[in-house]
């Protein structure tokens, strides 16, 4: 094994390791499983920053040319991102899930993987330490915003069936004697919440008070508002990563093939993407579109992506395939 | 290659509708919805209503506490305007009031470039060229002359986990260019580069080998052949006959077994003919350079020498500055509505009608509005509150909340 090789092997290690531990935490809310799980997220997403330096510092390749470079940053940039996010808004729960994304990514693109291959004249400029850095970092957050994004998911249709299942119960009670429906209604009748967004999973958080070890663990999920919040800032951070990337792009085109735009496939699912994320940035100033729909949204907007960034490069060819 | 076919879309009737209609759109909402959502007007509201509110009760005497609400709020970096609003003295305190315009200016930025691209169709030209080796070009629309002195490319065979890879390295053309200007002068066109002349850019787009082609009838020279070099995809007729022969393309080596090899170097180079019945395709062959093709009834076609030609894109586009302008104008305007949460507090002093004579009490009553909902800033507003609360200390000895949605305790 190369050096290479085993930077790799360590990075991936240590996001598997820093997967397990934060789903722990995640299922378990123990704080000995969060506090295992952050030094293996640095350390995956420090060796794969060292691992690309050295990689370009042996070979003098710009790494960012194939699909393996770019899934490689793609890997490290959403940990990264998440790390940020995490340390400021103590969003460590949903490490889990972003861990175990990088390693698969990460994995992944070592299938594409073929050594060091010098870049075709096109790609030999410096735009390119420019363009495909922003575009791979906003795809980055746009993923850690899917992921709070099917949290919230997640925890809106559960509280949904809660509601449900205990309307169920209510319409069974009210057929019965008068008295225990009466009861029924009371225990239903929400409490006026204290607060805005806290507390606003009302069911579960009854649910979990009549013993519900699942309602329970979904209530301590941060509120709903906290997820929207959360999910809408990370897409601030990508949407403008995103809108750099494509004039970067742009301008890089018009150097390289005398067109800033020429609807190539890349370019196109592109600015598909762009689009979905500055309606979610618009729609998301409406109250009626704050929350599920926002949340639905961002994740079609992450599928958008991945057609964007692995659908194009793999099966359609363009403009942008020598990425392979 | 998958292409979309939308290269001349500037030039459709179609896209300066959508254009014309985006932007009818954008103005439209710009001064129906924008403004008046992003730059309310300084009024009254029902404090008691809003999701975000919070009272305070306070003792002391009314200019002392407005004071002090002023004096906090101007301290906190917050910009504050005061109105008599229906016989009521109204406190109005934002914060990041400038990013309001953020949506104006991302639009404003969005209207830049979509002119821009439109002083690109209306100004604008582009096209291509290929100049053989040692042959002279004259672009229509600019009337600038390119001569190729030389063509260059580098191909290097890399070793990749899955085999060889010819990998493209460089290519590069040396010309000699006459512009409006009459001087000669000899420059180098590499990708990635493009030459301004007279302020239209070339570039260097492609490269490929064009082959001269003879005909003969019977061993004996006949009409039809080429007068010139062909380009690959080029074709010429077949002297009287209805046949036609197409040059496909360039193959760089021919292996031991007469196929084609990966290697696009000029080893042991050949091309692909493909004869043409009428319109019907009869097949296509691989001649090495050198030799010649029996088409049939006595024609034969001559495979002569190779000479690279360059490939050359040229676009004049004066709508440039203006759409790099506007990237930048959209960008900023992007940032501040992303990054910058402008909040607009609504503060009103009233005494407190339970309040005993000789002590006054006055409540605090203040509401907050954001442009991106209420949920975003509740935990700022209620560390707010409590700095308030602090900055009447002494003087605050209850804090009720005016609403069970939001407690300040
Ligand atoms: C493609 C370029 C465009 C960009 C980059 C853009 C960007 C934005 C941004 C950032 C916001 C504010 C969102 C927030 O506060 O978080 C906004 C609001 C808005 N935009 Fe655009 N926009 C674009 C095109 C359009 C078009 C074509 C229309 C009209 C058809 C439009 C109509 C609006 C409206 C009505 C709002 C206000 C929403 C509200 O606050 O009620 N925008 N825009």
């Amino acid at each position: 094994m190369n050096t290479d090789q085993i930077l790799i092997v360590i990075a991936i290690s240590a996001y598997i390791a820093s997967a397990l531990a934060l789903f722990t935490y995640f299922l378990s809310r123990e704080n000995v499983a969060k506090l295992a799980g952050i030094p293996f997220a640095f350390l995956g997403c420090i060796t794969q920053f060292v691992e690309l330096g050295y990689r370009y510092e042996s070979s003098k390749i710009w790494p960012l040319t194939n699909l393996y470079g770019s899934l490689s940053l793609f890997a490290a940039m959403s940990v990264a991102i998440f790390i940020g996010f995490a340390l400021r808004y103590d969003l460590w729960f949903i490490g889990g899930f972003v861990q175990a994304l990088a390693a698969i990514f990460l994995a992944y693109g070592l299938t594409w993987n073929e050594g060091y291959l010098p870049a075709v004249p096109a790609l030999q400029s410096y735009w390119i330490k420019v363009h495909v850095p922003l575009v791979v970092s906003s795809y980055a957050a746009f993923m850690v915003a899917c992921v709070t994004s099917v949290v919230y998911l997640i925890k809106y249709y559960a509280e949904q069936n809660v509601g449900r299942s205990s309307m169920v119960r209510l319409r069974t009670a009210a057929a019965g004697p008068a008295g225990a429906a009466g009861l029924q209604m009371q225990a239903l009748a929400p409490p006026r919440p204290r607060s805005i967004i806290v507390g606003d999973a009302p069911n579960l958080e009854r649910a979990a008070a009549g013993g519900s070890a699942l309602a329970g663990w979904l209530a301590s999920f941060p509120s709903l508002a906290k997820l929207d919040i959360m999910t809408y800032r990370i897409i601030s951070v990508g949407l403008p990563l995103l809108t750099v990337g494509i004039i970067t792009g742009a301008w890089w085109a018009k150097e390289a093939w005398g067109a800033y735009w020429q609807w190539d496939p890349k370019e196109t699912a592109a600015l598909f993407s762009w689009t979905v994320y500055a309606l979610y940035m618009h729609l998301h100033t409406r109250n009626a579109w704050r929350g599920l729909r926002s949340a639905w949204l961002s994740v079609a907007g992450f599928i958008s992506i991945m057609f964007c960034y692995l659908g194009v490069n793999i099966w359609i060819s363009g403009l942008h395939s020598y990425k392979m | 290659m998958l292409r979309l076919h939308l290269d001349n879309i500037y030039h459709s009737p179609a896209y300066l509708g959508i254009i014309g209609f985006i932007l009818a759109c954008m103005t439209l909402a710009t001064f129906r919805r924008v403004i008046p959502a992003r730059l309310p007007p300084l009024r009254a509201v029902k404090i008691e209503a809003m999701p975000l509110a919070a009272n305070l009760a306070v003792r002391g005497d009314e200019a002392t506490i407005r004071a002090r609400v002023e004096d906090f709020f101007v301290r906190g970096g917050w910009l504050v305007r005061k109105r008599e609003l229906g016989g009521i003295e109204w406190t109005f305190a934002d914060k990041f009031n400038w990013a309001r315009k953020g949506v104006l200016i991302a639009h404003v930025g969005f209207v830049l470039i979509a002119v821009g691209t439109t002083m690109y169709w209306k100004w604008g030209f582009s096209g291509q060229t290929a100049i053989v080796a040692g042959l002279a070009q004259t672009i229509p629309e600019t009337g600038a002359r390119f001569q190729l002195d030389r063509f260059n490319y580098q191909i290097e065979p890399i070793r990749t986990k899955s085999g060889i890879v010819y990998q493209p390295i460089d290519y590069v053309s040396q010309l000699e260019i006459t512009g409006h200007d009459g001087i000669k002068r000899h420059l180098t066109l590499r990708v990635n580069h493009p030459l301004d002349v007279d302020g239209t850019l070339y570039y260097q787009a492609s490269y490929g080998s064009a082959v001269d082609f003879g005909v003969t009838k019977d061993g004996r020279p006949a009409s039809g052949a080429p007068g010139a070099a062909l380009l690959e995809g080029e074709g010429f007729p077949l002297g009287q006959t209805d046949r036609s022969v197409q040059y496909e393309r360039f193959v760089g080596t021919i292996d031991r077994n007469g196929g084609v090899s990966p290697d696009p170097r000029a080893n042991n180079p050949g091309v692909i003919l493909t004869v043409f019945d009428g319109d019907q395709n009869i097949g296509s062959v691989l001649v090495p350079l050198g030799r010649s093709l029996d088409v049939g009834n006595g024609y034969r076609v001559d495979v002569g020498s190779y000479t690279l030609y360059s490939g050359i894109q040229y676009r004049h586009d004066p709508g440039i500055p203006l759409v790099g302008l506007g990237a930048f104008v959209l960008l900023t305007g992007l940032c501040m509505s992303f990054y910058f949460l402008p909040a607009r507090l609504y503060v009103r002093v009233d005494p407190c009608n339970d309040s005993p004579e000789d002590r006054p009490r006055w409540s605090i009553g203040l509401a907050a509005t954001t442009v991106k909902g209420y949920e975003i800033f509740e935990e700022q507003f209620a560390a707010l509150v409590e700095a308030l609360r602090h900055a009447q200390s002494g003087h605050a000895f209850q804090a009720k909340p005016s609403d069970p949605a939001f407690a300040v305790s």
